[in-house]
């Protein structure tokens, strides 16, 4: 752990980017045809209680890791493995956002170059912001949020005036009852991208004060959830369901369409600033928590110097993961989702929340016998209220 | 309220500064003045190896003209009158002093009564009389003492207050510094007329002995950061500092970086409105340019002028001058970028314009831009090098080689002299030059970036900048703030300059506890009533039509 | 630890020298196409026409003056199995590299689209980066696709701006044509409940003298290109053409009208009056209570009397009333004419299946398969229009009532 602080707001920023970072990029909760807002909106809401569980869980434990607490909980053994497990799933993701980001950039604009080299200059930019640490990271993500605000106003002021907004594209809705909604949130949207925030449990200990991390966490889950839903509709709308269905990077099309006086067009540009910003966060996070959970786990003194393995690991992984894109994609959105999001992001954590309760309620009733209790249980007291 | 502490820490510093001239003269220099005058002035006379601009005056005084003595000072570096009517003339009329037997009455009159100069010290050492000597001070030796006057008679011929020719504004005071740390720091009070103005003194390089004053408003500075500066310049052992850019490039926080960490102005208006936000000054005499110091990046886009304006105008004009940044280090790379990547964003007739003007081009886009930034940046230097009156030669040959011939023999496009010519109007609409010519570097970056991989590298390029700029910090405080970290009551003063009346803080992170910068409800606000209204002086029938 | 460092980064600048410029394409070595057609030749193949910019003698000027000697266009043909081949099999006739980032027009011929449909052809052009899906498509009437890109043109310098600017001026100022662009006909062959629709376009003149300099080297041309009604199309084959009032009649159920005139016969008298269409909506709603969906067409027009060849009493109220009620009489036996047809036709044009579908998708479910051949033609269309003058220009009666019978 370094020595850093970050502030709330910052916290805030950091959530919102990593929420948009990929989720932009990859048609998400197409599933749901017209009503795949709907699916992220519930989806959403199943992120705030997932939240509140890893929050939970920080809450007993505010100075720590996870990788360090899941050993105090599960035991020295268990915990360890499944610490470790955690940090290959984290570098799992981190290769996977990466390559969903090096094939959009392929498909749409580079397809002459290797998807090595253009993933390459990315994990070098990455490597080079987290060994600068977290504090220079947070503070990069408040300038280009500024950046990523302007882009999508105007955006969205784009798409309005050149009128390619056709609200009835979201119609009916709900043609097939709520079934395939809820179906597409509980085998997608819940876990991509609303449960990844499970990520920031390793950048909790850094906040300055821990009592902001409840609210201003589920505010940026809404914030975004928000923002996700409102693009997802802008895009049917503006698509209608059956191009979206057969458009690899939805948002790209959409921008594609806009068409403003003869001149403001083809403004793919826009479109690869937002999402090379964003995936930058998403990967920087997601990285960077590999990158201290690694060295936490297996106590190393200078967590920087793991930062060129394990770029040059993500690296590697991104290019292997899969050998086409349809692939990549069946199994981000179908495949990890059972077999990696669910246990990883719900279960497991829901399970150590029970366990810690228990363990706490156990101290705490030793402890209601002691005058002067410890200064971990005044914590958790604390937050409590 | 805390003078004696600066006092007392200035007295350390003369202490430290003391001990540090007497560790390098030991060896060298007999310690004490003597009490012979010949000897006394041998020893001067070997010291100097006989310069001829100093100049011995040996007098004879008191009774029956018994008593040697000798003024010494440096030509040129005296105000001859002075010297002349207030030492020389003094001493010889003077009656008390022709009175005088022993040399210890002399030296009493002679420092109470005789002089007529504001500053008068008795020295004993040879180390502070040299200074004094050579910092244009007037010395009087007296056989039998071993002690010398030093008058303060420093003068000479030195550039006089003239405008500013780096910091040019319309509006607002037109003095500028120069070359006279005194007069410098003068300037400075003249505006802050306030026994919280401190200055703080030290004496910088082993040969030129240059004096550096810091300068802050005590209980506005921060207190940590003032003595990260004291740390600093302390710090400073090298032979000579000629100008405050020796000081910035040793006392700045990171040198792995194009962009300056270190605030530089010649305006005294732009010092003190600094010192009011809590930053601290560093003059440096013997050069106009005054240090400022924490800098944050946003500082280097604005003038004191902004703040003169009004709030309305300075913002648009701020706006104005981001955008200037952005061209200014973008500006080629995006055009090369749309012209050998991304042609479908470029619209259709301008596309077709372009390449139709490319069409006898030999060279790829990349090397064009090149050839011409190149071209650019050598007329540039060159002009800056050249005697004024061949400055207009510059430009005809610049116009010609750029604007006609280059593109008449196809060698360039002209939508590139376009592009490269409008970037370098920009980077010299940024208000700081150490700015302006770190964007010019970085243009380059972007260029290479731009000509390999299009708008993809060129935004890479563009974040590692941003990391890069976030990682920065002066003097502990993150180069970037108050936009990152962002603080809401600083964003006002960035891009945007909010109205004066809204200042109501200093900034955080570099200013003490005492942060209330100004009264509640300075919004002015027109009287309400119409009776209030009409008190002016018109006279009746005055508001109709004639 | 210095120099591991420099070796890093020469082994980083080298790859980046190495590897960049693989996508890189410099613009004077790119042919721009400015549009691109296809069409079917006896034996089968298909055809492929691409009109490429000489940009030198469209932007003019600078270069001594190339422009008016010779053409802007240089337009090369080439035969495939399917569309793709036939562009590579192009790629052999030209020095550049093909670069469709421009290309704005897509022409289909007509003989093809009414006989092999226009569903074949179109994955070639949405799938590929480089060609936009807001690019035009129009299908050449009672001509080859390609031949409509061989013929010069004045004023617009490019054919393909030509076409398209006409498309769009028809289009604002008279609205019997569309822009239709690729991801509009691609929506509506795949929806269930709209067919497509697309402008027409067709030479006038002799297709030959249209391809020489001489022909826009005069006042009067030769030759020229015109927008020439829409194509109908059922389940992507060309079925139909409608011209005139019946094309306009379905951009305005599409709603797409900015603005038109409506002449007006009066009092006996015919076509004496001119109004013309400022603001414009026009709703479609389905009622589907009953077995068979009813579709209400409603039509909001508001706009000005632009030519009086009479002696109408614009000053009066009343009289203005009864023209507009004139006028709704006109414009709704227009559009039913044109609702008329298509129901022949059988090809649900105006997208009223969608419309069933939104309000009712259970119902919809049941239709929706045999939608154009069983239940768009029994429709009941009720077409309601409300008309508005709000101005009558910068004269309220015509001279003609003040001059002396």
């Amino acid at each position: 752990m370094e020595k850093a602080k970050i502030s709330a707001y910052q916290l805030f920023i950091l959530i919102v980017l990593f929420e948009l970072g990929s989720a932009l990029l990859v048609p998400i909760a197409i599933e749901a045809n017209q009503d795949a807002w709907l699916a992220i909106l519930i989806g959403m809401a199943g992120g705030f209680c997932l939240y509140l569980v890893y929050h939970g869980l920080y809450s007993y434990y505010p100075d720590i890791p996870p990788t360090e607490y899941i050993q105090k909980i599960m035991g020295s053994f268990l915990g360890k493995i499944l610490a470790f497990i955690y940090v290959l799933y984290f570098i799992y993701l981190s290769a996977r956002v990466l390559r969903d980001f090096g094939e959009m950039l392929i498909t749409a604009f580079y397809w002459e170059t290797p998807l090595f080299i253009l993933n390459t200059l990315m994990v070098l930019l990455v490597i080079y912001t987290i060994r600068k640490g977290i504090e220079v990271l947070v503070r990069t993500s408040e300038l280009l949020f500024i950046l990523i605000i302007l882009l999508g106003i105007s955006v969205l002021f784009l798409i309005v005036v050149s009128g390619i907004i056709q609200i009835s594209n979201l119609e009916p809705v709900l043609e097939e009852g709520i079934k395939p909604v809820i179906k597409t949130t509980f085998t997608q949207t819940l876990y991509f991208p609303f449960g990844e925030v499970i990520i920031f449990a390793m950048i909790f200990p850094y906040l300055n004060r821990p009592k902001k991390v409840k609210r201003i966490g589920l505010l940026a889950i809404g914030f975004s959830g928000l923002v996700l839903a409102s693009v997802i509709a802008i895009n049917v709308s503006v698509l209608g369901v059956n191009n979206i269905n057969r458009s690899p990077f939805p948002l790209l099309s959409t921008i594609q369409t806009i068409e403003v006086s003869g001149f403001l067009e083809r403004l793919d540009v826009y479109y690869i600033l937002i999402t090379v910003i964003g995936v930058f966060f998403k990967m920087c996070v997601f990285f960077y928590a590999s990158v201290v959970g690694t060295a936490n786990l297996f106590k190393v003194k200078e967590s920087a110097r793991l930062s060129f393995p394990l770029g040059l690991a993500i690296l590697i992984l991104s290019i292997t993961i899969a050998s086409n894109y349809s692939e990549h994609i069946k199994e981000g959105l179908h495949v990890i989702t059972l077999y990696l999001h669910l246990p990883l992001q719900v279960i497991i954590p829901s399970l150590l929340l029970l366990i810690a309760f228990i363990k706490n309620k156990k101290k705490k009733s030793k402890q209601s016998k002691n005058l002067f209790p410890k200064r971990k249980y005044r914590l958790v007291e604390r937050d409590k209220k | 309220m805390f003078s004696f502490l600066k006092r007392k820490n200035q007295k350390d510093d003369r202490k430290i500064q003391e001990k540090n001239n007497q560790i390098q003269s030991n060896n060298r220099l007999p310690n004490l003045i003597e009490i012979s005058l010949s000897k006394n002035l041998e020893v001067i006379k070997q010291k100097t190896g006989n310069s001829s601009d100093i100049v011995i005056r040996p007098l004879k005084i008191g009774h029956n003209s018994k008593i040697k003595i000798a003024i010494l000072y440096v030509k040129g570096m005296v105000d001859n009158q002075s010297v002349n009517d207030f030492v020389i003339e003094s001493i010889m009329n003077n009656q008390n002093l022709s009175e005088k037997l022993i040399p210890q009455d002399v030296l009493e009159v002679l420092t109470e009564d005789v002089v007529a100069v504001g500053g008068i010290k008795v020295v004993s050492d040879w180390e502070k009389l040299f200074t004094a000597l050579m910092s244009g001070e007037t010395i009087t030796l007296i056989d039998g003492i071993s002690k010398g006057i030093c008058a303060s008679t420093q003068g000479g011929q030195r550039r006089s207050v003239q405008e500013s020719t780096t910091n040019v504004s319309i509006r607002g005071s037109k003095e500028a510094f120069n070359e006279s740390i005194e007069t410098n720091i003068a300037m400075v009070r003249r505006i802050i007329n306030n026994t919280d103005l401190w200055v703080e003194s030290i004496n910088i390089g082993k040969m030129t002995k240059t004096e550096v004053s810091i300068m802050y408003i005590n209980g506005i500075a921060k207190n940590g950061i003032i003595e990260e500066v004291r740390k600093r310049l302390k710090r400073i052992n090298i032979d000579g500092i000629l100008e405050s850019g020796y000081i910035e490039q040793l006392i700045e926080d990171q040198t792995n970086t194009t962009f300056p960490t270190i605030h530089h102005t010649e305006r005294p208006d732009s010092v003190a409105g600094n010192l009011l936000e809590g930053k601290i000054a560093i003059f440096v005499n013997g050069t106009p340019f005054v240090l400022l110091v924490p800098a944050l990046f946003i500082d280097f886009f604005q003038s004191v002028e902004d703040y003169y304006e009004r709030f309305d105008i300075s913002t648009a004009i701020r706006f104005l001058r981001t955008v200037i940044f952005f061209i200014s280090l973008v500006g080629p790379a995006i055009y090369i970028a749309a012209t050998t990547f991304h042609q479908e964003m470029i619209p259709t007739e301008l596309a077709i314009i372009i390449a139709a003007q490319r069409e006898s081009v030999p060279f790829p886009a990349f090397i064009e831009a090149l050839i011409m930034e190149i071209t650019f940046e050598i007329l540039r230097e060159a002009g800056i090098r050249m005697p004024k009156a061949m400055g207009s030669t510059i430009s005809i040959v610049g116009a010609l080689v750029i604007g006609q011939a280059a593109i008449q023999a196809g060698i360039v496009s002209p939508a590139m002299v376009i592009i490269v010519s409008l970037t370098a109007i920009a980077s010299f609409a940024t208000p700081s030059y150490a700015v302006a010519i770190s964007a010019r570097l970085v243009r380059f970056i972007f260029m290479v970036s731009a000509a390999t991989f299009g708008f993809y590298g060129v935004i890479l390029v563009f974040i590692l900048l941003i990391v890069h700029l976030c990682s920065l910090r002066s003097f502990g405080v993150p180069y970037m703030s108050p936009l990152a970290p962002f603080i809401r009551e600083e964003a006002g003063d960035t891009i945007f300059r909010r109205p004066i009346w809204a200042y109501k803080k200093r900034p955080r992170l570099m200013s003490g506890q005492n942060r209330v910068s100004q009264g509640e409800d300075q919004k002015p606000q027109p009287p309400r009533t119409r009776i209030m209204k009409n008190t002016t002086n018109m006279e009746k029938g005055e508001r109709n039509e004639s | 630890m210095n120099h591991k460092w420099i070796l890093l980064f020469f082994i980083m600048t080298s790859t980046v020298f190495i590897s960049g410029c693989w996508s890189k394409k410099e613009l004077n070595e790119l042919a721009l196409i400015s549009a691109m057609a296809i069409d079917k030749n006896e034996e089968g193949k298909y055809v492929k026409t691409i009109q490429l910019v000489n940009p030198g003698n469209v932007a003019g000027g600078l270069q001594g003056g190339g422009s008016g000697q010779s053409p802007t266009v240089t337009v090369y043909t080439a035969m495939g199995d399917s569309v793709l081949e036939a562009h590579f099999h192009a790629t052999s006739k030209i020095s550049r590299r093909l670069y469709h980032g421009h290309a704005n027009l897509i022409v289909i011929s007509e003989e093809l689209a009414r006989e092999e449909g226009i569903t074949d052809i179109l994955d070639a052009f949405e799938r590929d980066p480089e060609i936009r899906t807001t690019s035009r498509v129009v299908i050449a009437h009672h001509t080859k696709a390609g031949d409509l890109l061989k013929s010069l043109t004045a004023i617009d310098r490019i054919p393909a701006e030509k076409v398209n600017g006409t498309l769009q001026t028809t289009e604002r100022a008279r609205g019997e044509s569309m822009k239709v662009t690729l991801q509009n006909v691609i929506t509506t062959l795949t929806s269930a409940g709209k067919e497509t629709v697309i402008s027409g376009f067709s030479i006038k003149g002799d297709i030959e003298q249209g391809k020489k300099m001489e022909n826009v080297q005069q006042s009067e041309l030769d030759t020229t290109l015109e927008s020439d009604g829409l194509a109908i199309f059922k389940e992507g084959k060309l079925i139909d053409w409608y011209q005139g009032d019946m094309s306009r009649g379905v951009v305005w159920i599409l709603d797409k009208i900015q603005q038109t005139d409506v002449i007006l016969d009066w009092e006996g008298q015919e076509n004496i009056l001119a109004y013309n269409v400022l603001r414009q909506k026009t709703k479609v709603s389905a009622d589907t209570t009953n077995d068979l969906p009813v579709i209400t067409v409603r039509v909001r027009a508001e706009g000005d009397i632009r030519e009086v060849r009479s002696q109408i009493d614009l000053t009066d109220p009343y009289e203005i009333l009864d023209i507009e009620k004139e006028l709704e009489k006109e414009i709704k036996k227009q559009l039913e004419n044109t609702v008329i047809r298509t129901q022949q036709n059988k090809s649900d044009i105006f997208g009223f299946g969608e419309v069933v579908h939104r309000s009712d998708p259970e119902k919809w479910k049941k239709m929706k398969d045999d939608w154009n051949d069983t239940y768009f033609p029994n429709l009941k269309v009720n077409v309601k229009v409300e008309a508005f003058i709000r101005r009558s220009g910068l004269r309220t009666n015509s001279y003609l009532s003040d001059m002396k019978q």
